[in-house]
Order: structure tokens, then sequence, then C-alpha cells
């Protein structure tokens, strides 16, 4: 409940408020926000900006010491302006009482598709997560989101408060966006709207669409063909990678000295440019142990900046990753296991693995975007089988924000950062936890979704 | 010969190889696990309780319980024990899940392509479960019969049948059956019925031939009774004969359904022949019509939270469990999944998150309630003396993502075992690096390849 | 007289070979016409007769394609042709107790149904058509009416490879379906089908293998189904052909149905049926579905019949053990998922199957298991003795075990004087592996042999390591495919991103149409996904059937044969 300070002191009040906080949240919205929540609607918009204060609350602030009972301030920029176990409050901040809640930093999927594809079986045109062919740099998730989807909202109000969405397929699929999962349109929630570059290396067991495409046009094939094939698409790869990184010399160069020749402007080379130049970073999706190293070799050779998405095999090639210092977003905690032989907890136990080694990773739920809201529950698993508890958190807070590089705006409770903020009635990563309040870029987020509003809408009928 | 199967299994499976030596070692004896929490399920939790389990069975539920001379003791403190987790919907170890070539299928089986050596099912078992309910695939209308297993990896089918389980059969509804997804390939025409008109025919047809079938073999055995000589029978149909066994309440029916409009016409039909739907399965639009459902008596077994993978999933929502469950109707978790069955604890616990279940409410979910679903309440389900010694225990309360599950007994016997497991891999490999040496794993020179005589 | 070209380019020995397999088969035919004297003596050699002890120096004295006489005092016919035995033992001539050796491969299955007939129709005049049964009211791969005999088909010199390896006599089996036909027992050498025969018909063929074309049944479930609802209805028919026999007047005609008639002496155990089944649960349930009829069963294939030898016993049930013993295919990849150790398990595991099943006291007769070359039958006689058969056994099980299953051991099966002169002569031990073949009597004629060809495969084969992509809605996802081949069957595992488990429900026609089934789990629900497509050389690629999704795509490559290493991917090198 947030209301101006002196409002909320009553402790009658506070029982109150915490057993209507669902509801509660919808009431700030009707006085904070324009519009309000309407069926069909799916994702409420948040309240405006200004100054809030979660007081008397635990404050899991993931880089720093737990603090037992204290209070977060929230200012107008949306930012945190303040945090501990004695801090002012100012006196416009619109206050709730944390009393028997935890305040975590929102969390971070870094590997989900979200808002690109809302039905993927029977819908298609509800899906705009792979663009044709093989090489689309300049395909960017920011332009095919849909800040509407229902996923948005369901995902949020477990906590998950900005994601990573990622265009798939080809050979390279486009390029990812990061998102704060409210607003009402996409350049609202951008956080940083080109923010790797998504490259499917052909398999080195001879896969990838083109090879397909190309195996399906011949009519007698042989696996030499498709190894030809793999070596055409490695070599149009390096080929294309190479042509930008001459096509960003050249016009920085016709930029700097206007006698040299103009260079025609190609949009699919200027996409690249920031990634060959190492200002971007590269995702390669690789799960098997080869296609890890193949990944990275790849990479080193290109200077490109690599994060593996997957891995389900990195617990083999640790000291490999280590020593190349390339982190690893997995996706298949929960996947059943590859081969026949592996472990039946191979899986669930690959984060604490390579936590243990040192490799730097992160957690996702390596869904599209319905189920992404699943990310602390998958973390709760790896930390089940291995992985500590501490180490569970920062894999889907702090830890994604260092890897996709925006770890001074998320990813912990500290001054200065986004206030990207969920209040819970539990442990975050615990199932049956309760989210009570949650702010996204410091603008309080009503908790309604397509899912709640159905229930309100069906639950009791006779 | 059963210890040549196990050797089998030894070479193959280093991890189920020693929940099996495990059971050799103990054969059928005692267990007693002490001091442990025990969620009952039906009769709340026990703090410090302890448990004995003999002969296939729980024994003894109490406190300072002595060993019996033999008894393998098992200290638990600290630990949770919950019964063995019913997956009501599952479609693990079939060689073949859909027969989906005509739109009634009542007389394909499940139990005549059981694999009792299916990986997935030990890692099921890893996750606590203990029987699962498998189902013929969602292809057509009425499918095929299907089949209770306890997951006793390592045994034969026989001896995996859940004893005295009632019979059932797969029904299903909606996108899956109308196949509107499926490409036609030239030449050969799109399978009937393709809208959910055409579902109500096949049903209202089959229970229509059903009956006239029943008829003409009741003629006949009342001729035969009334001492009429030289009569031929009339003509055995399997696929009318499960039929007539729904007409008659002697098999269960499990409906594969989402949408709202299909379940009640699916419950109207019913009605009108006078059968009864034992479950409709995911029932993904349920709470839509909790009432309806309730009334007419169907129990459910739903996602967690599985929505939008397709059109008719798009209003799924998780509070459909809490919704049904508020309305009187008998709810359930199912997987659907080999992966999903290893964790449907989490599954129970997001019901506390959406919809606000208790924690013994939750637990239900994953099984008592499918027991009963499954008409075996009376064996399994709950911890209770005298039921089937079907547990697991776990490291915390299994509905915390934290907890993992240490120990899974069905019938007394230990099937998984974490530290056994654990303990086994390094065997695993050594294996593999033997068998790897051996000669007939050595690749045969190219010009010796295997192929075949064609003439 | 039939004439044969030579091809020039054959050896001198070749040419000789051919001519003698020539002469033999012309003299057969053409006893009547040309006196060629067929009186021989195999004298001074080492006699295995089978059913009597081992004559270490006896004669044998065949006569009008009889064995006239045997024994260590038998004496040489005067007008008797003389084969010099010194260092020879002489065998009974071998019985491939199932083989599809004659039996044309089928083009692709019509499914069963209308919707099967309609594609039949569609898919043009390519290869000849299956073997099918006229009129018959039930769909190909349900006509247990068919008769191989009325099928078989000589072309070439198909038998060599199968002499080279010591048969004589085999049992001409089937190649597809569920009510597969019926086999005939007959000895490789001949002018004609009806030449050759020695029984038919011998026994009802089952497999389990669903149809291809997608009408009913096509899965496993359906084909048990399928075959439950044909024996009640042969039983209903048998009663009411016997009830109108007895008494026609007043009762309606009942129909008649050639498929049904041909059930009706399997039904009362006067025919054996002959079961394809390797695994356990393959043959468990067999065994189930026999008990529940009343079949007289045969196990054919049986590779894990060891794990089950105290239930075969107990039923007195034989079992005709595959010698096709797996091997680890030359072209893996070392980019491949490893092998589960159940697979490398079972390679190691089969070969002592006969061994193990022996030893259990188990009837076992050999099939060559549709073996690719027929260099590996004796070969992998010797690895069974080697892992554990006795060789009294083993060759009881080539010779007069097969011969009693199928109703012959009257006239075969042992060196008897009054049986038929078929007989396998080896240089040596036949069971050592120095033992050579070097000639063999069928009928009483001596044929020359050839050693086997290595290799006499065809493209379309399966069996190896692939590495498949498949290509949904939710993304492409790769998997590793473990393939075995068997006839038209297909087994195998499937391990990567879809999931791990073996494939079900396979086959693969003669034409390379594919289809197999497998639990995917995909977006976190697992399904049954029906692979269907074709097969060419070392790619295969087709669509994927998912209830409820849109149809996917896969494409799948397997390293190509010969040269190691030839499929070592790139990536396995840091890229260049």
């Amino acid at each position: 409940m947030i209301r101006h300070t002196p409002f909320v002191r009553t402790a009658a009040f506070r029982t109150h408020c915490r057993r209507v906080a669902v509801g509660a949240i919808a009431l700030v919205v009707t006085a904070f926000a324009t519009a309000s929540a309407q069926l069909g609607s799916f994702n409420p918009l948040p309240g405006p900006h200004g100054s809030y204060a979660i007081r008397n609350a635990k404050i899991v602030t993931v880089s720093g010491a737990e603090i037992p009972q204290g209070t977060v301030v929230i200012g107008a920029n949306g930012r945190i302006v303040a945090v501990g176990a004695n801090v002012t409050v100012p006196s416009d901040a619109k206050t709730i009482d944390g009393t028997g809640l935890t305040v975590y930093p929102g969390m971070m999927d870094a590997g989900t598709s979200m808002g690109l594809s809302e039905i993927p079986q029977g819908a298609a045109g509800t899906v705009d997560i792979s663009e044709t062919g093989s090489f689309n740099p300049n395909a960017q998730a920011m332009y095919g989101l849909n800040p509407h989807s229902a996923h948005v909202g369901v995902t949020r109000v477990v906590g998950i408060t900005h994601v990573a969405s990622l265009p798939n397929g080809g050979i390279i699929s486009g390029q990812a966006t990061i998102v704060n999962l409210a607003g009402w349109t996409v350049p609202e929630m951008e956080v940083v709207p080109r923010a790797a570059v998504v490259i499917n290396l052909p398999r080195s067991g001879f896969a990838g669409r083109g090879f397909a495409a190309f195996l399906a046009a011949q009519q007698q094939g042989s696996s030499q063909d498709a190894q030809r094939a793999r070596e055409r698409q490695l070599d149009s790869l390096r080929q294309m990678l190479r042509d930008a990184e001459a096509y960003g010399k050249a016009i920085d160069a016709s930029e700097k000295d206007k006698t040299l020749p103009r260079v025609n402007r190609d949009v699919v080379l200027a996409a690249l440019v920031p990634a060959v130049r190492g200002q971007m970073p590269v995702i390669f999706t690789a799960d098997r142990a080869a296609d890890i190293r193949a990944a990275v070799t790849f990479a080193k050779e290109m200077k490109l900046k690599p994060i593996i998405l997957g891995g389900g095999d990195a617990y083999q090639v640790t000291s490999f990753l280590k020593e190349n210092d390339v982190p690893v977003i997995m996706t298949g905690v929960m996947s059943l296991p590859r081969r026949e032989d592996d472990p039946y907890d191979v899986n669930y136990s690959g984060p604490g693995k390579i936590q243990k080694a040192g490799v730097r990773f992160a957690i996702s739920a390596g869904d599209e975007g319905a189920e992404v809201r699943n990310l602390p529950y998958t973390a709760g698993m790896a930390s089940a089988f291995g992985l500590p508890k501490d180490e569970a958190l920062k894999s889907v807070t702090l830890y994604p924000a260092q890897i996709m590089g925006v770890a001074d705006k998320f990813g912990s409770i500290e001054v200065g950062k986004v206030a990207n903020l969920v209040v819970t009635d539990g442990e975050l990563l615990e199932a049956k936890t309760n989210t009570k309040y949650l702010f996204i870029d410091g603008r309080p987020v009503p908790l309604s979704t397509k899912h709640t509003e159905l229930n309100d809408l069906f639950k009791d009928r006779p | 010969m059963r210890m040549i199967r196990h050797t089998t299994l030894l070479l193959g499976f280093a991890s189920i190889a020693n929940a099996q030596q495990a059971v050799a070692a103990s054969g059928s004896a005692p267990t007693l696990i002490k001091n442990a929490t025990v969620l009952t399920v039906t009769k709340g939790k026990l703090e410090k309780t302890d448990l004995l389990l003999q002969n296939g069975k729980i024994a003894q539920i109490g406190t300072n319980l002595s060993a019996p001379a033999g008894a393998k003791v098992i200290d638990a403190t600290g630990k949770y024990v919950m019964p063995g987790i019913i997956d009501p919907h599952s479609h693990m170890m079939a060689d073949a899940i859909n027969e989906g070539s005509l739109s009634v299928t009542s007389m394909a089986r499940i139990k005549d392509v059981l694999n009792p050596t299916a990986p997935n099912i030990y890692r099921a078992l890893a996750g606590g479960v203990t029987t699962i309910n498998i189902l013929h695939g969602s292809a057509n209308t009425i499918g095929g019969q299907n089949a209770v297993v306890k997951l006793k990896y390592g045994k034969t089918t026989d001896q995996m049948l859940f004893p005295g389980a009632p019979p059932g059969i797969k029904f299903a509804l909606g996108e899956n059956v109308t196949q509107k997804n499926r490409v036609v390939q030239q030449g050969q025409q799109r399978r009937y019925p393709s809208t959910r008109m055409g579902q109500e025919e096949v049903l209202r047809d089959a229970f229509t031939r059903a009956q006239d079938y029943k008829r003409g073999w009741d003629d006949y055995k009342a001729r035969v009774a009334k001492g009429e000589k030289n009569l031929v029978a009339p003509r055995r149909d399997l696929e009318l004969e499960p039929l007539v066994e729904v007409l008659e309440g002697k098999r269960l029916v499990h409906a594969h359904s989402y949408r709202a409009d299909e379940i009640l016409m699916l419950l109207r039909v019913a009605d009108e022949f006078g059968f009864k739907i034992k479950t409709l399965q995911h029932v993904l639009e349920g709470y839509k019509i909790a009432s309806e459902i309730s009334k007419y008596g169907a129990g459910a077994s739903s996602f967690a939270d599985s929505w939008s993978y397709k059109i008719e999933a798009y209003d799924a929502i998780p509070y459909n469990n809490a919704i049904m469950m508020r309305h009187g109707v008998l709810q359930t978790i199912n997987s659907d999944s080999d992966e999903r069955v290893r964790r449907l604890n989490i599954d129970a616990a997001k019901l506390m998150r959406y919809g606000g279940l208790t924690e013994e409410e939750a637990l239900k979910t994953i099984t008592y309630n499918g027991a009963a679903q499954l008409g075996v309440e009376n064996r399994v389900g709950s911890i209770e003396v005298g039921k089937d010694a079907d547990i697991a225990i776990w490291s915390a309360h299994p509905l915390s993502v934290f907890a993992n599950c240490e120990t899974t007994f069905i019938d007394g016997e230990v099937f998984f075992d974490r530290q056994q497991d654990l303990a086994s891999r390094a065997k695993l490999e050594q294996q593999r690096a033997d068998l790897e040496r051996a000669d007939e794993n050595r690749p045969a020179r190219a010009d010796q390849q295997r192929r075949v005589i064609l003439p | 007289m039939r004439s044969r070209s030579i091809p020039s380019t054959l050896s001198s020995s070749a040419i000789a070979a051919a001519l003698t397999a020539a002469l033999a088969t012309t003299a057969t035919a053409q006893l009547g016409e040309r006196a060629i004297p067929g009186t021989y003596a195999i004298t001074g050699a080492r006699i295995v007769p089978v059913s009597g002890p081992i004559i270490e120096r006896g004669t044998i004295v065949i006569r009008d394609g009889l064995i006239a006489a045997v024994g260590a005092t038998v004496a040489a016919p005067a007008d008797a042709r003389i084969v010099e035995g010194a260092g020879l033992t002489i065998y009974p001539g071998l019985i491939d107790g199932l083989s599809n050796v004659g039996v044309p491969a089928a083009r692709q299955q019509g499914g069963g149904g209308f919707g099967g007939l309609f594609l039949a129709q569609q898919s043009g005049p390519q290869q000849p058509p299956a073997p099918s049964a006229p009129n018959s009211q039930h769909p190909l791969g349900l006509q247990p009416e068919l008769r191989i005999i009325d099928v078989v088909k000589f072309e070439g010199d198909a038998l060599d490879g199968v002499r080279g390896a010591g048969i004589t006599t085999a049992l001409a089996s089937p190649r597809d379906g569920i009510f597969m036909g019926q086999s005939a027992l007959i000895n490789l050498a001949g002018g004609t089908a009806q030449d050759m025969l020695v029984r038919s018909p011998v026994a009802l063929h089952v497999g389990f293998t669903p149809l291809r074309a997608g009408g009913y049944p096509n899965s496993l479930m359906g084909v048990f189904a399928s075959l439950r609802q044909m024996l009640l209805d042969a039983q209903r028919y048998r009663d009411l052909q016997a009830a109108y026999a007895r008494n026609p007047r007043g009762m309606r005609r009942p129909e008649a149905d050639a498929s049904l008639a041909a059930l009706v002496p399997a039904l009362s155990k006067e025919m054996p049926v002959i079961m394809m089944a390797n695994s356990q649960r393959e043959i468990e349930r067999a065994l189930d579905l026999a008990t529940e009829f009343g079949l007289r069963v045969y196990i054919a294939g049986g590779e894990e019949a060891w794990m089950i030898a105290d239930r075969l016993k107990k039923d007195n049930v034989p079992v005709i053990a595959t010698l096709n013993f797996p091997r680890r295919s030359a072209n893996t990849t070392d980019d491949a998922d490893p092998e589960p150790v159940r697979v490398l398990q079972s390679r190691v595991d089969i070969p002592r199957n006969p061994g193990k099943l022996a030893g259990a006291g188990v009837r076992l007769a050999f099939t060559s298991g549709g073996m690719g070359s027929m260099a590996d039958f004796l070969t992998n006689v010797r690895k069974a003795v080697e892992d554990g058969m006795p060789r009294d056994q083993a060759i009881r099980a080539l010779t007069l075990t097969p011969a009693e299953l199928y109703g012959v051991s009257d006239r075969l099966g042992s060196i008897e004087a009054g049986k038929i002169a078929n007989l396998t002569v080896v240089r040596g031990d036949l069971l050592d592996r120095a033992g050579r073949v070097t000639q063999v009597f069928i009928d009483g004629r001596p044929i020359a042999v050839r050693a086997p060809a290595a290799d006499n495969g065809s493209a379309n084969a399966a069996s190896g390591t692939w590495t498949v992509t498949a290509t949904f809605a939710e993304g492409d996802r790769t998997v590793t495919l473990s393939l075995t081949q068997e006839g038209e069957r297909l087994r195998g595992t499937m391990q990567g991103a879809l999931g791990t488990g073996e494939i079900g429900n396979g086959s693969l026609g003669a034409n390379g149409d594919l289809r197999f089934t497998a639990t995917v789990t995909l977006g976190g629900t697992s399904e049954e996904a029906t692979f269907t497509g074709t097969l060419t050389g070392n790619v295969m690629r087709g669509s994927i059937q998912i209830v409820g999704h849109p149809n996917g795509t896969f494409v799948g490559t397997r390293p190509d044969a010969g040269g190691r290493g030839a499929g070592r991917p790139q990536g396995q090198r840091p890229p260049q």
C-alpha cells in the first residue's frame, strides 16, 4: 500500500494492507496512473515515477550484506537513492510498510525471446522470432517485440523485472535487446536496444538451417556434401564478419578524410560493426562440449566477445572457459539429460559445477516467453543440486546483468542502480512465495495479469 | 534367471544397478525410517516420527519404533517423508503412444507396448515419483487403453503393472484431434473429424454402436441362458468391447480436453449415454465451468501453469486448479512430460502461490488425489498404516525448490537412492571403458559393414 | 537350356565355379532328359552325421539325389564318381533357419484400408509391387494367406553367397508385414521354385512392424490390436465354417475369407507361428500373444532371448537365433554423442546368446538375420562357439534342429541313408577359423562354392550413427540417432536435444521409405513424434508429425563409409 508516510502508521491498517496486497497495488494504479487496467489489457501500466520508500523490510542487496530490517528509497529518477538500516525517508515519499517482507533486486533472464512469440503452435501470425534465411545481423528483437504480450505481465509478477530478448534461427539470428518488463511501448521499455548479436555456429555435426535447405535441394546427398555445406557456411560467416570489419574501417576513414571515395552504406554490415570491434558481445548457442569449444575458438579467431548460451556440457570444459574468460548463460537446467548415460541430475548440477570451477555464469529459464516465469525455481533447482543459495540468487540477478554489460544498472540493491525491485513474503526462489510489490524503473507495477484478470472473472462464478 | 536380468541392468545402468544391489542386499527386509517429518497428506504432518516398512507395506507409524530383526535403519533426522508422487498423465515407457490412423482406436492397448527399460523411468524415480498413469496419445476422439504402472525400474512389465488398478481409456477433444495444424500430403485426405462438431458425432456414433453391440451380446446370452442350442456367438469386437465397459462403468475415461465448450459437450454426451468421465485431463479452461464439472462429478487433472503454447491454451491460467478445487472438483497436477514428471513437487508448490492452496492441498494434487482418480487410493497416495510402502525421503520440505529426493521406495524396496547413485558413477565410466575395448565395439572395417541383402 | 552370359573380367576359377553351378542347375532341371550320372561317393572323409556319432573315416554314397549309404565300412559303388575325402569333413547341408533369399523386396506398402490403397495407386510403377494376395479383404501386411513359394525368384548369382556359407537349405520367409505370410523350405539349387521346394507352407510368420503409409495399424499398439482381432475373427470363422459344414441347411452361407482361413491351422497348432522378436520385451509380448491364442510359437531373432531362457524352456519355445551380430559401425564420427553403455553391452551379449540358450536347454536354430555379407554366417557361428555354445549343439542348430522345427527331419538335417543328399563339405572343421567350405551337395548334385562376397549391401541400409537436425516451430533441435537395420525393421537409440530413448515402430522400405517414432520432449511436454521420409545414401530427410503440432522437418546425415574419420567435422579443429 503506498500512501504518504503519515497515512500508514496504524498497525491495523498495515495488517489490512498485507491481506489485500494485490488489490492494494491496483489502488496505486487508480491513484497514480492515467489509465486503469481493463480485462484484455493484460499488462496494466506502471504507476508514475516518484519518491517511494519500502520500510522495515528485510533487504537482500545481493552485492552486499543482507539488511535484516531496513529501508530502500526510490527516487523520481527511477533509481535507488538510499538503502540501509537507518535511512531517512524523504517527507514526500510514498511509503510501503515492509514488515515481514523481503526486498530483492528484480531478476533478469538473459536467454528469452520475450514478446517475439506469443503462441508458437498453430498461430504463426503471433510468432516473429526467427527471420528467413541464414544471415540476419540486422534483425533486431526490439522491432519484433510486442510490449503487450501477455507473457510480459505474467513474467514480471514473479519478480523478473528485465530480460534480454533474443531472436533465433539461421546462422546469424539477429540482435538481442534488453528491456524492462513494463512500459507502454518498446522505447519506454528499452534498456539496451541492441545488446548482442546472436550466432548459431553450424554444428560440428553437420547441422544448421541453411544446411538443411542445401541438402533438401539436392536429390542425391552425401555427408561429404553436408560437410562441404557446413564449411561453406562457416566461410560465409567468416567472410561477412571480415567484411563488416573492413566496412567499419572504411566508413570511419571516409568520415575523417573527406577526400577518400564515398563508401556506400550497407545496413547488414553496419549492424555487425560493433560486434567485430568487440564493443558488443556475441551470443553463441552451444550445448555440447565440442560446440562450445568451436564457438569460443571461432570467437577468438574473429576477435569477438563471446557469451555461450545453453551451456549444457559447460561443466566438461570449465578450465577452457575460464582460461578464455567466457561466460555462460545456462538455459537447460530443467532439461532432461541429453545422453542416455548422463547422470539423472547432470543438468540440475551443471551450474553448481561451473560455479565451483570459477566460470562466470547466469541461469536462464530457457524459455521463449510463457514460462520464463519459472526462472526462480530453475535457480532453486540448481541450488538443490550443489549451487550455494547466495550464488543461485546471484545467477538470476547480478550475474546476468554483469554478463550482458548492464551491471551498472541492474542486479543488486545499491544506490544509483535502477530501482527494479521485488517485495516478497518469502524467499525469492521458492515456488510458493508471493510477490507483494513490484517496482520497475522506479515505478510501481500493478500485480494483475491476464491470469489474475481471468481468475477474478471466473473464480466466484456459481 | 532373475539374477541375469539384474546383471544386465547392473551393466546397463550403474545408477539403477545400485538400487538393485540395495534390494538384493536387503531382499524384502524391513526398513525403519527414524525421526523424520512425515507428511502423511491425509492425516497431517507428523514431526519426529518413525516409519516401519515391512512386507511391502507401511507397517507402523509412531515414535520410538523398534527395528525388527534384520531391518535396515535410516536416520532421517531433519528430513521429510512424503508419499510417492503419482502422475495421472504420462506417456513414459511406451514404445508407441498414438494409434492415430482412425478416429476410434479403443482396441489399442498401452499395456502391449510398455518398455520397462526406458531410462526416463529412473529419472522420474529420482524425483520421488512412484506411480504413473500411462495414457494413449491425443490423436483421436476415442484413443486406446491406458496402463497404471509402479515405477519398479529393473523389473519386468508384469511386475510393474499396478495390481488391481481399474482399466481406463483415453478420449481426446480439440485441436489435437482436428489436426488443423497438420499438413495433409497430396493424395491423402484430412482425417475425420476436423471440427469439434465432428468430435461429438464420433462419440455419439461410437457409443451408439457400442450399445447395439452390447444388445447383441445380451440377446445371445439370454438365449443361451434359456437353453437354446447351436447358437453362434456374435463376433467379438475389440473396438466396441472397451466402450461397453465404459457404458457399464467398468472402465475409467480420462479425457484430454482444453476448452470449456468441448468439455461441456463431452459431459452432455456422457450424461445422455449414461456413462461417467472419471477425469478431464489438462482441462485448461475448467475454471470457466468449474461448477458444471463439480456437479457432474468428474475429476480434473491439469498442468500447474503451462499456457500459451497453442491457441486453445491461451486462456489457461495457473489459478485453474485452485478454482476447480474450491468448487469441489477432485484436482490433480500431471506432467504429460518425462521432463516435468521429475519435479512435480515444485509444480504443486506453485499452486500455493497461484490460488492459495494450503501445503496439504498442494501435496494432495500430486499424491492422494491422483490415487483417487486412478481408483487406487486404498493402496497408495498417503502415508497410512496398511498402505503400500511407496514413499520418498526428501532432504527438505518437498514443496521447497531447495529440496532433493534422497531415496524412493516402492512396495518397501529401494528403487532410487541418491548416495548410491553418486557412488556408482565412476563404475559406469569404468564399465564404458571396458566395453569400448571389447572386440565387438571396435569399429568394423568399412568393407565389413553390415548391409541388407536386397536381391 | 538357360543361357548365362559370363563377364569376361571374371577370373578363370570364377568361371569354373560358374560353369559348375550352371551345370548343376541344368542337370537338376533336365535330369529326365540327359543321363548325367548322379551317383557319387565321398570316400575317406570325416563324417558328422549329427544323428549319430562322428565317423572319423568313412564313406557316403549318394545316388539319385538321396544318401544311399553312410559308414566307416561302406564301399564306393563301382559306378560312383569318387570324391576323395581325405582332409574333408562332411556335414549335413546347413539350414538357414530364416532367410529372405529369393523373396522380392516390397515397394512402399499400401497402408491399411482405403487410404493406403489410394496411396499405392498414386505412387506409380517404378518398383515391383509388394507380394500381395489377390482379392484379399485385408490390407497388405495383414495377409497371412500369402505363400512365399508363389513369389520367390532367383536371379543371377543370388544363391552363390548363401551356398558359399555352406548353406544348402533355407526357410524362405516373407520380409515385411504383420501377418507376413507363410514360409517355404527350399533347397538352394534348382531350375525353378518348384524344383527347389522341400516343404510349403512351413510356418506362419508374424512381424510387428506397423504399416508405413499411415493406415491402420500405424503403431505397435494397433499392430497388436489387429493381430488379436484377426485371430478372434479366425476362431469364429473356423466355428462358422464347421457349423455350416455340419449342416448347411437353414444357415446363411458364411462369407469366405482366405486370410482368416489361413490362420485356422495356426490356431489349431498344426502350423507353427514364427514371431520376429529381439529384445526381451518384444519376446515377452510375442509369447503373451501366443499364450492368449494357444499358438505354437517360435521366436526368430531372439537377441535377448537369454534373458528369459527359463520361460522359453518352460514353454518349450524354440529360438531361431540371429547370427547377424551387431558391430560398431566404422563410419562413426567423433562428433556424435557417445553410444549408451546399454548398446555397447548388447554387442557383447548378443554373441553369447546362443550359448546361453543352449545351456538352458532351449531348442535352437540359426538365422542369417538379414546380414549384409554371408561371409559373416560361419564367422559368427564360430564366434558363438567361442562365446560358449557347445560345438555339437552349434552343428545341430544348423542342421537337425531346424529340420525338426520345420517338419522335415525325416528328409533333412542329418547324414542318414534315405535322406536327401544335402551335404556341406568342409576342408578342416566347420567350427575352426581355418575351416573352408569347398563344396556343397544339394539334392545329390555337387556344387562348387565361391567365397561369399564381403558386402552386397544396398545404399539404403540405415545402420550407423546419424546426426539429425529437426526443425520445428519451436526452433532447431539436433540429435544423434544410432540405427540398426535388419530386413526392413529399424531399431535404434536417439540422444540429444529432444531427449533420450529408443525409437519405435521403425521400418525402411526397399525404395528408401523411412518411418519411425520417438518420444521427444519439446517445450517441456513429451510427445510422440513420427518421422517419415526417405533415406538415400548417407542422407535422410522428411517430415515430423506430432499430434497437435505443425509439421516439422528433419535432415540427417551419416559420415560416409570408408576412410575412417572422413566424417570428422572441421569444427573439431580450430577454424582456419
